[in-house]
């Protein structure tokens, strides 16, 4: 589904502070499966993700998404590929504060022109689909931590995704409610959405959901095989 | 110089939307020598950010040029009482050589801007970007124009010389001021009735077939530019005097009035809007053969000979209604 | 129709979003509404005492005729009538007789004119609601009533009492509050003027177009007047009234920059609640465009909201509450008037002439900084 062939992402470039973030990644991620970018932090794996999930440009390499290169397409379009292709789960969720959690569900397909009536009947049913349906109106900030993170995931289903990214899920989360994300993610793949979970925590590269595991360190992929 | 608060106005205006197109001029350098889309370096991104920046200044500058060609019209207005001779803004902006040069180099800029925003429209519908160095040539073209406008519009503000008393003299006697522009553009009437009538639906009829058949372009650009310079002849000459209810009034300015019911906004808006889009639908014909723009340019040239058709049947709709409604009877003339 | 449905959604967001950051707007949008009040309140100001000078105006004769001696001018005499009269196109010639009083105990300057309809009647006068000078029976200050009795200081040194006869309508109250109308006679005993003279002469024409060419004539007959066209002071008074426009704008341009100043630190400095929110959005799915975009209805609802609002305010603080912040300023005729009302008048071209001094300066130090936040890289968020 998604291929990166020598892929390197250098910052500061040419200036004293250069840092070259990755280097020379081969990766080729298959549809339907779960993947997770296993590393320390500073590895190079939040950078990795950011690429495989269109939200940043390598400095060199290529990338194919499906049959198509998207290495050098602008921003403007890159985001349209990303907002069709990726739903995106953050560390801390991430959540706009201030506004309800159905418009936080919500905000993802403004940019698509949808109809509001018509976008906020899916976002219910979304809500609807996770529980959350008694919390729609209620302003995040008010919200638990399973909550908060049902809505987030809600939010990256909302433009219908192929695929899930989530970077480091279960960071706040407590063991119950890394085993519940857990159980979601196993759900969605089952529905046959693709996942790609960056993450250095046990309860998620050893669960059951996940079929490989790509380990980084400094920049460079050092095992990507699959679990037996 | 007038002390005038829309002459600060104009000024200042003019001013900052000239120094921000200046400004973008000098990114669209930038982006001319160094572009390569295939690089990923970080030099190419901010020159794709660059981008947006220079595209929001250009919207900007099209509306603020828009509002200021009118504003600078009413100002004229304004400042008639001040001249002998002069009833309206004809006679103003014949007070000193600069003021038609302005008001021309006014309308070439709304033309220019708004061209620029068909022409980038395009571009940012392909994923390769494919026209960006001829966008920001024509970016390096346009800003002459601008810089020409508002050091022309400046030479005629400041250069307005009120004919007041002063304490040593009493009445001024000048000759009464001809407003030179009205009788050069009050063609024969019989003469500019018979293009307008013919052009109006040959240019609604090209559009209508660029619509459907997506040809044609070319031609049709041509006839919208040649009808743009007709109609404003005809306003001038014949559909004017029809709202002024007065056979020999042939003023280009007075139909903005308010007690012709500002008809004269919406009709200049409409020439203005189908020139725009008349121009815009060839200036991106040459391009439709690239690949990643095959597609799109067929579709964004049925959206403007549409809104070049609406626009052009408002004008004539609004001509219309003044002609028929009129209490001017012309067979007496 | 998705492309007005994506506006409608971006701008809702726009609103919510200014709703959650009140704090850091209002700030803004006061001072942002103090400038256009302060900017709308000249130009309305400024229009409507060139309204008010029209509206006078247009009952002057439409041509007046002084006698200039070293300069200066002087009394005319009224046998220049007869040869005035001669010149073809002209309808009728008068004399005028009218002049300033100081009186020493109000110190304040009067305006007496001599009125036709008091000529069978000397010894009584007509005066505007502004003059309030010392009666023989009052005290100081009061205002003056039917038939109190004023002493006069004609300049051969003597005494002349006058009776109030009645006082003027309001109609006008720029030009008839300090306003005192007298007979010919008392008049010309007041300031000792001989019979044959006048204060200037003003004359009537057939036809408009001529009054250059009758202007003409009588300078070449009488080579000491001066002619003025009522279009001339009309157009004097405009300019006057602009200049002193133009002179408080340049003054408020010191406030004017505060305020742009203010705009570009707001513009740049964003917070990171604000930061971060660009980034989570560009990162879910928001183009830098889309960005743009909101900050475009941002911007559009801060100033519309201080434009109508300074706007409305200047339109009370004008035409309500009679000027009181400028009028020692722009008005510069008499400070005789305590407060005059003046007639509300608006009009397209104002609105756009204000638009054009603080809208445009506003949008275009914001559109930088927005552009600046707009370009939030989308993996930013991630590396927070």
């Amino acid at each position: 589904m998604i291929r990166l062939q020598n892929v390197r992402k250098v910052f500061n470039a040419d200036k004293a502070n250069e840092f070259v973030a990755i280097e020379g990644v081969n990766l080729s991620i298959d549809s339907h499966g779960a993947t997770v970018l296993k590393g320390p932090s500073g590895s190079g794996k939040t950078t990795l993700l950011s690429i495989l999930g269109c939200m940043a440009r390598p400095t060199s390499g290529r990338i194919m998404l499906k049959e198509r290169e998207i290495t050098s397409l602008p921003e403007r379009f890159l985001t349209e590929v990303r907002r069709e292709t990726f739903g995106i789960v953050f560390q801390q969720f991430n959540l706009i504060k201030g506004i309800t959690a159905l418009e936080n569900v919500m905000l993802p397909a403004y940019p698509n022109g949808e109809k509001h009536a018509s976008l906020k009947k899916r976002a219910m049913e979304l809500l609807d689909l996770l529980n959350l349906i008694g919390k729609a109106f209620s302003k995040v900030e008010w919200l638990s931590g399973g909550e908060a993170q049902r809505i987030a995931i809600a939010r990256a289903l909302i433009n219908n995704p192929a695929i899930i990214i989530a970077d480091e899920p279960t960071a706040h989360l407590d063991t119950r409610l890394s085993r519940e994300f857990m159980e979601i993610m196993r759900q969605l793949k089952k529905e046959g959405k693709t996942l790609l979970i960056a993450s250095h925590d046990p309860i998620v590269y050893d669960s059951t959901v996940i079929d490989r595991i790509v380990e980084i360190r400094d920049g460079k992929i050092v095992s990507s095989g699959d679990i037996p | 110089m007038i002390f005038h608060p829309g002459i600060l106005a104009l000024l200042l205006g003019s001013a900052l939307t000239t120094s921000m197109l200046c400004y973008s001029a000098y990114e669209g350098v930038r982006i001319i020598r160094n572009w390569d889309i295939r690089s990923g370096s970080e030099r190419q991104l901010e020159l794709e950010r660059r981008t947006y920046l220079v595209s929001t200044v250009m919207s900007y500058v099209l509306g603020f040029q828009l509002l200021s060609l009118f504003l600078f019209i009413y100002t004229a207005d304004t400042l008639s009482p001040l001249f002998i001779g002069a009833m309206c803004a004809a006679g103003s902006l014949n007070v000193n050589g600069f003021g038609y040069s302005a008001l021309v180099l006014k309308i070439v800029s709304c033309l220019l801007a708004g061209l620029w925003l068909v022409v980038n429209f395009t571009d940012n519908r392909a994923y390769d970007y494919p026209l960006i160095r001829k966008k920001y040539w024509l970016l390096l073209f346009i800003t002459p124009f601008l810089i020409a406008e508002t050091s022309v519009q400046a030479g005629y503000l400041l250069g307005l010389r009120p004919n007041i008393i002063t304490s040593c003299c009493g009445t001024l006697f000048s000759t009464d001021a001809k407003t030179v522009m009205s009788e050069f553009l009050a063609l024969p009437r019989l003469l500019s009735e018979a293009a307008f009538f013919l052009s109006a639906p040959i240019t609604v009829a090209l559009g209508l077939y660029v619509y459907l058949r997506s040809k044609g372009a070319y031609l049709f650009s041509i006839v919208s530019f040649i009808h743009f310079l007709i109609s404003i002849g005809a306003l001038i000459s014949f559909i004017s005097i029809y709202f002024y209810e007065l056979p020999t009034h042939h003023c280009p300015f007075c139909i903005l009035h308010p007690e012709y019911g500002y008809v004269g906004y919406p009709m200049y808006l409409a020439i203005l809007v189908s020139a725009v889009s008349g121009l815009g639908t060839g200036i991106i014909n040459p391009f439709r053969n690239i690949a990643s723009l095959c597609n799109v340019i067929p579709r964004i040239q049925k959206r403007l000979a549409l809104i070049s058709i609406l626009s052009n049947s408002a004008f004539v709709l609004i001509a219309g209604y003044g002609i028929l409604f009129s209490n001017l009877s012309m067979a007496a003339y | 129709m998705g492309a007005i449905e994506k506006q409608r959604n971006i701008l809702d967001f726009t609103l919510s979003s200014l709703g959650r950051r009140k704090g850091k707007n209002i700030a803004l949008v006061v001072v942002y509404t103090f400038v256009i009040f302060l900017l709308a309140s000249v130009l309305f100001f400024t229009h409507s005492l060139k309204k008010e000078a029209f509206l006078i105006l247009q009952d002057a004769p439409e041509m007046t005729v002084q006698r200039l001696l070293a300069g200066r001018q002087d009394l005319i005499p009224t046998h220049y009538i007869d040869t005035i009269r001669q010149i073809r196109g002209v309808q009728s010639v008068a004399p005028r007789l009218w002049g300033y009083y100081y009186d020493a105990m109000s110190g304040a300057n009067y305006t007496l004119m001599v009125n036709a309809e008091l000529n069978d009647r000397a010894g009584e006068i007509i005066i505007g609601n502004g003059v309030s000078m010392r009666s023989m029976s009052g005290k100081r200050n009061q205002a003056l009533r039917r038939n109190d009795i004023i002493p006069f200081k004609t300049y051969d040194g003597s005494v002349l009492t006058l009776k109030v006869r009645g006082l003027l309508p309001f109609a006008s109250e720029l030009v008839t509050a300090d306003l005192i109308l007298v007979s010919e006679a008392d008049f010309r005993k007041l300031f000792s003027i001989a019979n044959d003279q006048a204060t200037d002469l003003v004359l009537n024409v057939r036809n408009a177009k001529e009054l250059s060419t009758i202007a003409a004539k009588i300078t070449q007959i009488h080579p000491d007047t001066r002619p003025i066209l009522r279009e001339e002071i009309l157009r004097t008074y405009d300019a006057v009234f602009d200049w002193r426009g133009g002179v408080i704008f340049m003054v408020l341009s010191g406030v004017f920059f505060a305020f742009i100043i203010l705009a570009w630190d707001k513009a740049t400095g964003l917070s990171a609640e604000e930061k971060r929110e660009i980034g989570i959005l560009k990162a879910i799915g928001w183009e830098t465009s889309d960005i743009l975009l909101m900050k475009f209805w941002e911007g559009s609802a801060v100033s519309m909201a201080a434009f109508f609002m300074g706007i409305f305010l200047a339109y009370l603080h004008i035409f309500l509450a009679s000027s009181i912040l400028f009028e020692p300023v722009l008005k510069g005729w008499s400070v005789l008037y305590p407060s005059f009302r003046l007639t509300p008048y608006i009009s397209v071209y104002h609105i756009a002439t204000l638009f054009f001094l603080t809208v445009i300066p506003y949008t275009v130090v914001t559109i930088v900084p927005s552009w600046r936040s707009a370009t939030i890289d989308p993996d930013s968020v991630m590396r927070m």
